[in-house]
């Protein structure tokens, strides 16, 4: 009996136990999960998409003639010294006074943050024309804003914060303009003629950047500089021909970012460095090594990067990005004839000076910007740093002068600060502290984000969708 | 011929103050009858006191927490990188798990022509912990907001999460006007 009962336990056990291990081999523990893979957004693959290709500089209108006496330049992002200090002899305000400042012209312009650059008192710009679907390179009189002529060539553009976003380079010779869908165009600055265009997404196999192109072109001796990405990292494009005289390779596969190339010059070498998406690299810009990669570096490589580089030292540059990126100093080091990159400092842009859109300016051998969103107790506020540290700021704007993502730009010993909502700023230009002269409001708009352009005493600003020109000289 | 009554200094002020006295109680009355017409209050929190610290997600007294993010989609830019939710340091901008920055993939992503996607909230995963809404706030619009639910909130007596909110974002509203989005009411 005992036995019996013995038996029927045991016939039981190995059945529950036979029982649990089937379900404990058949249950699935994470059916109800779902793997989150790439491609579920259903984005459509690159080369779908059914852009019609541009004839660039197909178009001309030429309005009205016009000469000017005026000399003064500011011939490209950040001006002719690329460091957006304005260093004319030519007494500015300190203050609006009683009355409110004068706006000597305006004009409507494409929505975007595409900025002027003045030359020999003619005023240069890259808009985009929205009724007409087309990149225009338009050129007014300085003194009075009347157009003098417009070249441009169809694209479909699509808005995405602003269309427009970049700066033409401009010398006697030559205007050399980026399009937001990475369209180079070279034409004569005087009466407009077309040179040559290059097309780099289909000569380069370029992704177009997020929210369009915002690099800004260079010209070095009559040679248009140009950061590509896809078959080429960067290429030298001769202004009279339109024929690529040099060509960086490109293995990494980097891509093209918001940021513009800087020339600098170290250990004797000139070179253009440039923040790629991807890494940092500095090209060599003379010898028979030009257009060959000198140093290159991927320790600080920001998803998205629109300040370019700044020189705070011999071989030494800042270089800051957004969207949580922080900032990164780097030191470039010579050794026999290679060159290599340290990086000195590198931080979150909350534990120091940062930028997210602007690029910072060195003045007076200390550095000031804006901070982001993400910066901290500082953040939107205007801020200095002595470069030999920059996770150490010396002062902030204060919590009641907050700014945006709009331009600054020093002349005369000020600062003239431009907030998002056409809100003009003068600060004194001291490394002591922050000292707010006077502010005024100029445009209704918003996102006015384009950088500012001070010639002959008059200053260019815009908002997403018009551009003023003020008198800003001392009466 | 009926002598003329001096007003004088007295009169003036015991007039002064039994006027003031009548404004204030119709001030009083018409206030408590708004607010008995209104119904009841509910506890919401203000967007633009927040500051995403997390504290929603774990200090509400239901299960998963009532507080839940809601896109403004007018606010919104519809970007590729989208700061709501892509993490900051991410590289490839698509849906794989890595990439994003809700821990509960309550934040699905939509393709809708170059340029534009479209983001939209599954609010049975979201735990209104608001990374979303500090990413957006950050590289952003801030289209993405919390908010408490009041198909799920309880309405406690006291909000437990008011009560460990440090921004003091908690506050009881009317009922009849229960969500305080910034940008366009949806």
């Amino acid at each position: 009996m005992q036995n019996r009962t013995e038996k029927i336990i045991l016939t039981i056990v190995i059945v529950i136990a036979i029982a649990t291990f089937c379900y404990w081999l058949y249950y699935n523990p994470v059916k109800d999960l779902t793997v989150n893979l790439p491609g579920l957004d259903n984005r459509p693959s690159k080369g779908e998409s059914a852009d019609t290709m541009a004839v660039i500089g197909e178009k001309f209108k030429e309005y009205t003639t016009y000469t000017s006496s005026l000399t003064g330049k500011w011939p490209r992002f950040r001006g002719a010294d690329i460091d957006n200090i304005n260093k004319e002899k030519i007494k500015l305000i300190d203050n609006w006074g009683s009355s409110r400042p004068k706006i000597l012209w305006k004009t409507d312009l494409g929505e975007g943050h595409a900025a002027p650059v003045i030359y020999n008192g003619k005023v240069y710009l890259l808009d985009y024309d929205e009724r007409k679907k087309s990149d225009a390179l338009r050129c007014f009189a300085l003194e009075n804003g009347i157009e003098l002529w417009r070249r441009w060539y169809s694209v479909n553009l699509k808005r995405n914060h602003g269309m427009s976003r970049t700066l033409p380079a401009i010398t006697d010779k030559y205007i050399v303009t980026i399009g937001p869908k990475c369209h180079v165009m070279c034409c004569n600055p005087t009466n407009g003629n077309l040179l040559w265009g290059i097309d780099l997404v289909k000569t380069y196999k370029v992704e177009v950047p997020l929210w369009y192109t915002g690099q800004c072109p260079l010209i070095v001796n009559d040679t248009a500089i140009i950061a590509v990405g896809g078959n080429a990292l960067m290429i030298g494009v001769e202004c009279a021909s339109g024929k690529v005289v040099w060509k960086t390779p490109n293995p990494d596969n980097w891509k093209m970012s918001h940021s513009s190339i800087i020339p600098i010059t170290f250990g004797g070498k000139k070179m253009y460095v440039y923040c790629a998406i991807g890494g940092i690299i500095g090209v060599s810009a003379e010898g028979i090594d030009k257009g060959e990669i000198l140093w290159k570096t991927d320790k600080f490589k920001p998803s998205v990067c629109a300040p370019s580089p700044v020189i705070i030292g011999t071989g030494k540059l800042f270089i800051t990005a957004g969207y949580g990126a922080g900032s990164a100093v780097i030191q470039l080091i010579k050794t026999d004839s290679t060159y290599s990159v340290n990086i000195i400092q590198q931080y979150r842009p909350s534990e120091g000076i940062a930028s997210e859109q602007q690029t910072p300016i060195l003045y007076n051998n200390f550095l000031f910007s804006i901070q982001p969103k993400d910066g901290g107790t500082a953040r939107n506020q205007f801020v200095c740093c002595n470069p030999s540290n920059c996770k150490t700021i010396l002062w902030t704007s204060s919590k009641a002068d907050r700014y945006g993502l709009g331009p600054y730009i020093v002349a005369d010993g000020k600062f003239f600060i431009l907030n998002d909502d056409g809100t003009l700023i003068i600060a004194k230009a001291s490394a002591t502290k922050f000292t707010l002269l006077d502010k005024a409001k100029i445009m209704d708009g918003q996102d006015a984000w384009g950088p500012l352009a001070i010639a002959d005493g008059y200053l260019l600003m815009r908002d997403s969708k018009q551009m003023v020109c003020i008198d800003i000289k001392t009466k | 011929m009926a002598e003329k009554k001096q007003y004088n200094r007295r009169d003036f002020i015991n007039n002064s103050l039994r006027a003031g006295i009548a404004v204030s109680l119709a001030g009083i009355t018409v206030a408590l009858t708004t607010r008995a017409l209104s119904g009841k209050s509910v506890w919401q929190l203000n967007p633009a006191k927040c500051v995403q610290c997390g504290r929603c997600a774990t200090s509400c007294i239901l299960e998963t927490s009532a507080v839940k993010c809601v896109h403004v989609y007018d606010m919104c830019g519809y970007c590729d990188l989208c700061g709501g939710y892509l993490r900051p340091d991410t590289k490839e901008l698509n849906t794989a798990a890595e990439n994003q920055l809700c821990p509960t993939s309550a934040i699905s992503r939509k393709y809708i022509e170059e340029p534009f996607f479209e983001y939209q909230i599954i609010e049975e995963l979201c735990i209104g912990c608001g990374k979303c809404v500090k990413g957006c706030g950050a590289f952003g619009n801030g289209s993405l907001q919390l908010q408490i639910n009041h198909k799920l909130c309880v309405n406690c007596n006291q909000c437990a999460i008011a009560r460990v909110c440090p921004s003091e974002a908690f506050s009881l509203v009317s009922a009849s006007d229960a969500y305080l989005y910034q940008g366009k009411k949806m």
